[in-house]
């Protein structure tokens, strides 16, 4: 790929780097270090889960490196009707490149490139053995569809190692909304042929209860719709966070490779592999997809070598990938609570004067204050 | 291979929201600028693209601004300067403006009918003239039309070359011209980019520090590093030997040199990502601190020790 050009010259230089004992990278690092990785989860607040990326920074003015931005967006979809949806769910995941990532190419080859992560990416991840068990909402009627956005804000090299770990963060980060399905049913009391309001208050509306109505000789499950129990909850946790893949890019300078290479690095490795790893359980990497870049060629024994390598590394990733996740989720729960505190402060100094309130108020400063504000809200 | 971790994590830096809402006077009238001029005190005024500076019937716009519904307004993120009635706004970043002598060191992108196109971080590309380059078989020879036919045995796609401004052309496109022993193709080394600004203009942009590298500071923020190459055995000092110069092979390297050399760069990115301006003299007193160090060039890379090379090395200078 003509990302960037380089030189006969520098080629060669950073060839006969690579394949040096010991060897020697433009930067100094060695042959499987990466550069530092920033990363942060929950940037986009309008999304179910997000996370930021960026290889390689310049630590004091933050400037250059490998930027991507992912986010999860969840959306109903009807399964029936033609509509695409697919009873369990779906996972549709888009990569998009801001021209600016790529200044020098042009939007016709924007859209290849574009196209070529999307294909990766989407490939991978909406796998059936990756699919989560809780995207369902009504069986056979309504489903969540997941849509995970990629977006490049700037290229510095190992994109593809990059839009994997952020789309894991992302995934990692992302919570369902816990959904109760409703049914409409006839009054047990006097025949009604009616059918039940939405908004005819509680007793019209009976939510998951088995008691089955006499009237009612439909062999389906009555729920139809489904209603969200608890406005103010995040929700669960996407099932099997932990599986999602990594990827792996071994570039290649025969017999050597090397990880994280910058752009030019990757302009003068002849030939990339990608290994996309799923976790069925830590520290048990399988081989979840594969792809190679560039014109170069590779035997069957080297490239066994290269994918029992590639699980190793792929390990050490996921170690640190959830560790720092981890530490993001505890970050965030931390934020949550200070904010959560000043917001109760708020409402003790409002509410002081109401007596209803003052108890709510009280009640919060008794530890129960998830319940008491969120009740506070609807007064 | 090292016991280092093969991959660790960072956070972002949690910025603290300092911006302040501006506050506009309502009552205030706009018009009475002979009593509340802009930017009559000392202050500092950042401006975003787009933002409205004053109006534009009292002031002039200069660089950075333009003027729309009769107010002047920025065109680029940067700080906001005023002459008299003159208002300009100096971009944070910004790329190469060039000046006839300077010396840059630029990328061919394209080979065309008897010239080169150079791209050199300014806002347009630069012409590299066929007319413009030493030919082989002597300085003084006429261009041939075989010449023209073989242009890329002289510089293709991709190559890298160290250049001066010679002209520019009525556009403003840059002319360049290698008609010197010192310029023309570059190999044994190493690229790296800065800012243009912090490349000042000094007595000699070629560069040689003691510990056997050669550096070729750019105007235009392009820094070529490799490795020394003694005086008397550059090429074409009598003959004009043009395999050598325009050569796409690199001379042997040792390992040594090659440290050295990543060591250079890496010190160079840390100095410009603390905006530090490159001279010579503190390039050398970089790399005498970060050898005296003892540690490996990627050391550098680690926060905390780029943050003690810059305070050493300022607090000297």
């Amino acid at each position: 790929m003509a990302l960037v050009s380089v030189s006969k010259a520098e080629k060669s230089y950073i060839q006969a780097g690579i394949l040096a004992s010991p060897a020697h990278r433009l930067d100094g690092r060695s042959l499987h270090d990466f550069r530092s990785i920033a990363l942060e989860t929950g940037v986009a607040p309008l999304a179910n889960g997000s996370a930021r990326l960026k290889i390689g920074r310049n630590p004091q003015d933050g400037s250059g490196g490998t930027e991507v931005l992912a986010a999860v967006k969840l959306e109903v979809e009807n399964v029936e009707g033609g509509t695409g949806g697919v009873d369990g769910g779906r996972i549709v995941c888009s990569v998009s490149c801001s021209p600016s990532a790529y200044p020098n190419i042009s939007s016709g080859a924007l859209d290849d490139l574009q196209h070529d992560y999307t294909d990766v990416i989407n490939q991978t991840l909406s796998h059936p053995s990756l699919h989560p068990a809780n995207l369902g909402i009504l069986p056979r009627k309504k489903s969540w569809l997941l849509n995970l956005d990629i977006v490049v804000l700037a290229d510095a090299g190992n994109i593809y190692d990059a839009l994997f770990m952020s789309a894991r963060a992302a995934l990692w980060d992302t919570k369902v909304p816990r959904t109760r399905s409703i049914e409409y049913k006839a009054r047990k009391s006097g025949p009604s042929a009616k059918d039940k309001d939405m908004v005819g208050g509680s007793g019209d509306m009976d939510v998951d209860q088995d008691t089955v109505s006499g009237f009612d000789t439909r062999h389906t499950s009555g729920a139809i719709d489904f209603e969200l129990p608890d406005y103010w909850d995040e929700g669960e946790i996407l099932d099997g966070r932990n599986r999602w893949p990594l990827c792996v890019s071994l570039n290649l300078i025969p017999p050597a490779h090397f990880l994280d290479a910058t752009l030019q690095e990757e302009a003068s490795a002849s030939i990339r592999v990608l290994l996309m790893f799923s976790f069925a359980s830590p520290g048990q990497p399988t081989l979840q997809g594969m792809r190679m870049l560039g014109p170069g060629e590779l035997s069957m024994a080297s490239l066994k070598a290269l994918i029992k390598e590639g699980g190793k590394y792929a390990n050490e990733m996921h170690s640190a990938l959830t560790s720092k996740l981890r530490d993001e989720d505890l970050r965030r729960n931390q934020k949550a609570r200070e904010k959560f505190a000043l917001g109760n402060l708020w409402v003790y100094i409002k509410c002081a004067s109401n007596p209803v309130l003052k108890i709510i108020t009280q009640l919060a400063r008794n530890g129960l204050y998830g319940r008491a504000s969120m009740e506070y809200r609807i007064c | 291979m090292s016991d280092f971790k093969m991959i660790a994590f960072t956070s972002f830096p949690q910025y603290q929201e300092t911006f302040k809402t501006p506050v506009f006077e309502e009552d205030g009238d706009e018009m009475d600028l002979d009593e509340n001029g802009f930017l009559e005190s000392d202050e500092l005024k950042l401006a975003w693209p787009g933002e409205s500076l004053t109006s534009a019937q009292a002031y002039m716009r200069g660089h950075g601004t333009y003027v729309d519904n009769d107010e002047v307004i920025a065109s680029v993120a940067g700080v906001v300067e005023r002459v008299n009635k003159l208002i300009t706004v100096r971009p944070v970043r910004t790329r190469y403006n060039p000046e006839v002598g300077d010396l840059v060191v630029g990328r061919i992108t394209e080979v065309q009918a008897r010239r080169w196109k150079v791209e050199a971080n300014s806002r347009q590309e630069a012409v590299l003239m066929l007319s413009s380059v030493n030919l082989p078989g002597g300085v003084q020879r006429r261009k041939l039309e075989s010449d023209e036919l073989q242009m890329r045995m002289f510089f293709e796609e991709g190559d890298l070359l160290v250049a001066e401004v010679q002209a520019f052309f009525g556009d403003g496109t840059m002319s360049l011209h290698t008609r010197s022993l010192s310029y023309g193709k570059l190999r044994n080394g190493q690229l790296i980019t800065v800012p243009p600004n912090l490349v000042r203009r000094l007595k000699s942009h070629f560069i040689s520090l003691p510990c056997g590298v050669d550096l070729i500071l750019g105007l235009n923020g392009y820094i070529w590093i490799s490795k020394h190459v003694k005086e008397n055995e550059r090429e074409g000092e009598e003959g004009f030997d043009a395999e050598a110069v325009y050569s796409n092979r690199n001379d042997n390297i040792d390992d040594s040199t090659r440290i050295a050399i990543s060591r250079v760069a890496n010190i160079i990115s840390v100095l410009a990502s603390y905006s530090v301006p490159l001279t010579d003299t503190i390039l050398l007193e970089a790399y005498e601190w970060s050898v005296e160090q003892e540690g490996d060039p990627k050391d550098l890379l680690q926060d905390h020790v780029g943050e003690t090379l810059v305070t050493t090395v300022t607090a000297r200078g």
